[in-house]
């Protein structure tokens, strides 16, 4: 049963989502960032409904297990198209939306087949090893998506700071996650150090985005290339 | 046709590389998964075996010398 420490890292967590929402609106940044607030919005409520769950049926119930995977898997996909959408706004100027588009598909059909491909073995419970597995893939190509946008922005030479933070907020977001999981494997005897990090870096997440939101304005610039280039 | 054809290439060389980093990274791991969504606690995934040690695997000819290639 979980203790007190992951209920107040799952509530402050939730605060921190529905606070990237709320700054969006507040700075008329919502419509232009629109699915990666709708993905902080679906957050939220699958904070609410899995505390419900969580509640109502305890924490080893199926009830919970099958909603967590399954909610999870949604949010994942959404943080897929979110993702694309920053592809779709570095690559503006060059016009290739239909292009993103049309990879995004290409991406996600793959990864499910592929996906599928690792779990139709199993014989019992083969929808939900593959909901898990689909998560997982989809983390990792996220992962590697958001260091290719990086090259990106900085060989484009993007300079909207607000974008920037978007983008490495994630890319840290998703490295943590990776690190944690390696140091897990690693220090095995201190395991349970490394168990409870997660939580606080899905806080990190909503806290950088929120950031970004209130803090950083739209006309911002920065100059990211310099920190490439080493001058001679 | 030809950006078309580049943008699927792109795509199938992301997810080659994200599945050989998944590879590697869940290779030497415990069993449990990598989910990035929230901070709701994660329930344990109900095919986790335990914690129990892994048996060798049967076709392994163990430590013995290994036979001269026929060709040497």
């Amino acid at each position: 049963m979980p203790g007190p420490y992951v209920y107040t890292v799952w509530f402050v967590c939730t605060l921190l989502e529905a606070a990237v929402v709320v700054c969006a609106v507040r700075k008329n940044a919502f419509r232009r960032y629109l699915l990666l607030n709708l993905y902080m919005a679906a957050s939220v409520v699958a904070s609410i409904a899995r505390y419900n769950i969580l509640s109502h049926y305890g924490y080893s119930s199926k009830e919970y297990l099958y909603f967590y995977y399954y909610s999870d898997f949604l949010l994942t996909i959404a943080l897929f198209f979110a993702l694309t959408t920053l592809y779709s706004q570095i690559f503006a100027e060059l016009e290739v939306g239909r292009y993103i588009r049309t990879g995004a598909m290409v991406l996600l059909s793959g990864t499910a087949l592929f996906s599928y491909a690792v779990v139709q073995q199993s014989s019992s419970r083969l929808v939900t090893h593959f909901v898990v597995e689909i998560s997982q893939n989809l983390y990792f190509v996220g992962l590697v998506l958001t260091y290719v946008l990086w090259g990106a922005v900085l060989k484009l030479r993007e300079t909207r700071t607000r974008l920037i933070q978007l983008i490495l907020s994630i890319g840290v977001y998703f490295s943590m996650f990776a690190a944690n999981y390696a140091l897990q494997n690693l220090y095995q005897s201190r395991a349970s150090i490394f168990e409870y990090l997660p939580q606080l870096f899905g806080c990190f997440l909503a806290f950088s985005w929120a950031y970004a939101f209130w803090r950083i304005p739209e006309e911002a610039r920065t100059v990211p290339a310099r920190l490439a280039v080493v001058p001679r | 046709m030809s950006r078309k054809l580049a943008v699927i290439l792109l795509a199938m060389l992301v997810l080659v590389g994200a599945m050989s980093l998944k590879t590697v990274v869940v290779a030497h791991g415990n069993g449990s998964v990598i989910l990035a969504n929230g901070g709701a606690p994660a329930p344990p995934i109900p095919w986790d075996n335990g914690g129990a040690p892994a048996p060798p695997i049967p076709w392994d000819n163990g430590k013995g010398p290994q036979q001269p290639m026929p060709g040497k």
